[in-house]
């Protein structure tokens, strides 16, 4: 649908280039994107297999540069043409604005452009558009080519309601730019007739001999009891293809006419009552939903709100409960520390204690010793005193070492010793080396003179 | 005859209307508060850029590093990717994958939905984590959903863009521009 940007002033309109596999849609819009001036084309993306064949759509953006103070941009899609790709198709059918059926004229290729055709409106259908209801041109592509089906025959067949062609040779760009400029202005009327709708639409009838499998099989039957006229030429100032209420009751003044106006009223009133009847249990059932949904999300807030109840109710015990734990730890903390001084001042007081038992153990000890040296004092005083009374006063012994420089316990040891047997311990034997160790090298009588 | 009828018969109107309704409209005000979202997200995620596109491929807005990017072509192919990716979760019957993420060697790109129909998109690399720009994505997307409900509800009020002169005045123009 039209994107209408007011910040940006921007209006943005989709464009969906629709037909079946090699029909030329890609082409198309390479050639726009060749020819077209600079400043108004973007980046042409393509999405195409290696072998160039479109596998999700093609991609180019126009901008035509303000138009009453809105930057008027188009966006420029094709879809993927193989029947196989449907999936990926009918994606690029989201939100489009107006549509360009590419057609290829060849002879062999009809049925393929029936069947994109029926293609389309189906998948229309899936995002609830109705066909009719869309700005739509169609071009006639690769009418240079031989053996193409004639102008007369293809409109039978696949435009059933006279909308607007072009015949186009995409490769060479003739049609090309007719069909993007009619698209463009289609798409902008359209998007002018949602903001001030329209009155007037003009009828246009179709051809009683069209027998083309583009509708589906219930509207054909009622297009070809309608009264035959020519198919028209390409009408640019009719947008849309559809019957007006003062057509039919213009139809009705016409008393031939009536019995089958009055048959297509009465299907459309049955057709209508089924769609309301339709309407109304969808409605019921979506109500139904609603109100599951509804029903379901109360109570999930409700289990929501008790658990985070539950939850803080938790949270507010587990604090207190932390709370207290905290408290109790710090008072006995507190008991620990203030046991510790205690204890620490107990062991001081004991220690003070012992010290000074000790201190005066000492100064018992002390006493007893001075008493016990006073008493030796004592003691040696008058041992000296009986010794002076006992032994005469005589010659004072010294002691003197003798020739060999020795001392005389040693000369008692060794010399009385080796003097009185008059012999030397041989030399190297036990005896002769304990000796010099014990007398060292003045034993050897070398040394000793 | 009676008119109500033939009338569903040939020009629906409700489902005109409802098309209408399906256009997508944007204010200013509207894209100034959308733009401020987008700048909180690039700022607590630390994202390179943020873009908000609508499911058909437009983008609605863009905020951040987006000077080389071609913001128009990459609104087109994320919607496309993101089309896609939809039909896939409808396949393995899942209704909706709301989150993409695509993994390169220097950029990423974190894609979520919004609401019905847009999806919001952030560039980021690594000087950011997935997880915060999934975190700031959350947020944003809710906040983005909320005021595209309000644009949306208010929209029906809104006066026409375009006047009947505008289809002439394009005209004019795509013929300059269109010469074989």
């Amino acid at each position: 649908m039209v994107s209408i940007n007011y910040a940006f002033r921007e209006i943005c309109c989709k464009i969906v280039y629709y037909g079946p596999g090699l029909s030329g849609k890609t082409t198309n819009l390479i050639y726009i994107h060749k020819k077209a001036p600079p400043q108004t084309k973007g980046e042409l993306i393509s999405l195409a297999t290696d072998a160039d064949r479109t596998l999700y759509f093609d991609f180019l953006p126009i901008d035509i540069g303000p138009v009453q103070g809105f930057s008027t941009k188009f966006q420029l899609y094709t879809v993927p043409g193989q029947v196989y790709y449907n999936a990926t198709r009918k994606l690029v059918l989201r939100g489009v604005d107006g549509l360009v059926f590419v057609v290829d004229s060849q002879a062999a290729k009809l049925e393929e452009n029936i069947e994109s055709m029926n293609n389309l409106i189906e998948n229309l259908e899936e995002y609830g558009y109705v066909l009719e209801e869309l700005p739509m041109i169609i071009q006639y592509n690769k009418r240079d080519l031989e053996e193409v089906s004639s102008l007369e025959e293809l409109e039978k067949c696949l435009n059933p309601r006279g909308l607007p062609y072009f015949e186009a040779v995409a490769v060479k760009g003739t049609g090309v730019f007719d069909t993007l400029k009619a698209i463009s202005k289609l798409v902008l009327e359209k998007a002018r007739g949602k903001s001030e709708p329209e009155g007037k639409k003009e009828l246009i009838s179709v051809s009683a001999e069209s027998k083309s499998s583009v509708m589906p099989s219930a509207e054909r039957e009622e297009l070809e009891k309608k009264p035959y006229a020519p198919a028209r030429e390409s009408v640019p100032e009719a947008p849309l293809g559809k019957d007006s209420f003062e057509e039919v009751e213009r139809d009705l003044e016409q008393p031939e006419k009536t019995y089958r106006v009055e048959e297509k009223l009465e299907k459309a009133r049955e057709r209508e009552r089924e769609k309301e009847e339709q309407a109304k249990e969808t409605v019921r059932l979506q109500k139904e939903k609603e109100e599951e949904l509804i029903k379901v999300r109360l109570k999930e807030q409700e289990e929501k709100a008790r658990k985070e109840k539950e939850g803080a109710e938790r949270k507010k015990l587990f604090l207190e409960r932390l709370e207290r734990e905290m408290a109790g730890v710090e008072r006995q903390k507190k008991a620990l520390e203030l046991e510790k001084i205690k204890e620490a001042e107990e062991l001081r007081k004991k220690e003070q204690a012992a010290l000074i038992e000790k201190m005066k153990k000492m100064e018992e000890e002390k006493k007893t010793l001075i008493q016990s040296q006073s008493e030796i004092e004592k003691e040696t005083v008058e041992a000296e005193r009986v010794s002076k009374e006992a032994v005469p006063e005589g010659p004072v012994q010294t002691v003197k070492a003798d020739e060999t420089g020795l001392p005389f316990q040693s000369k008692i040891i060794i010399s009385p010793m080796l003097r009185q047997k008059k012999t030397k311990p041989a030399k190297g034997g036990f005896l002769w080396r304990w000796i010099q160790k014990i007398a060292g090298p003045n034993l050897d009588p070398k040394n000793r003179r | 005859m009676d008119t109500k009828n033939s009338r569903s018969e040939f020009g629906s109107k409700e489902q005109e209307v409802k098309l209408q309704d399906d256009s997508l409209i944007i204010h200013e005000e509207e894209i100034e508060k959308i733009d401020r979202a987008l700048i909180k997200l690039i700022k607590g995620a630390e994202a390179k850029c943020a873009l908000l596109v609508d499911k058909d491929g437009y983008l609605i807005t863009r905020q951040g590093f987006t000077h080389s990017l071609d913001t128009t072509a990459l609104a087109a192919l994320l919607a496309g990717s993101f089309a896609s990716t939809r039909e896939i979760a409808r396949l393995v019957g899942e209704p909706e994958f709301s989150v993409l993420f695509h993994q390169g060697k220097r950029d990423h790109i974190h894609i979520s939905l919004v609401g019905e129909r847009s999806i919001l998109v952030a560039i980021f690399d690594d000087r950011t984590t997935i997880g915060m720009v999934r975190l700031y994505a959350k947020e944003c997307g809710e906040e983005l959903a909320t005021i595209l409900g309000q644009a949306h509800k208010s929209k029906k009020k809104s006066e026409p863009a375009i006047d009947s002169g505008f289809a002439a005045s394009a005209e004019d123009r795509l013929n300059d521009i269109f010469r074989d």
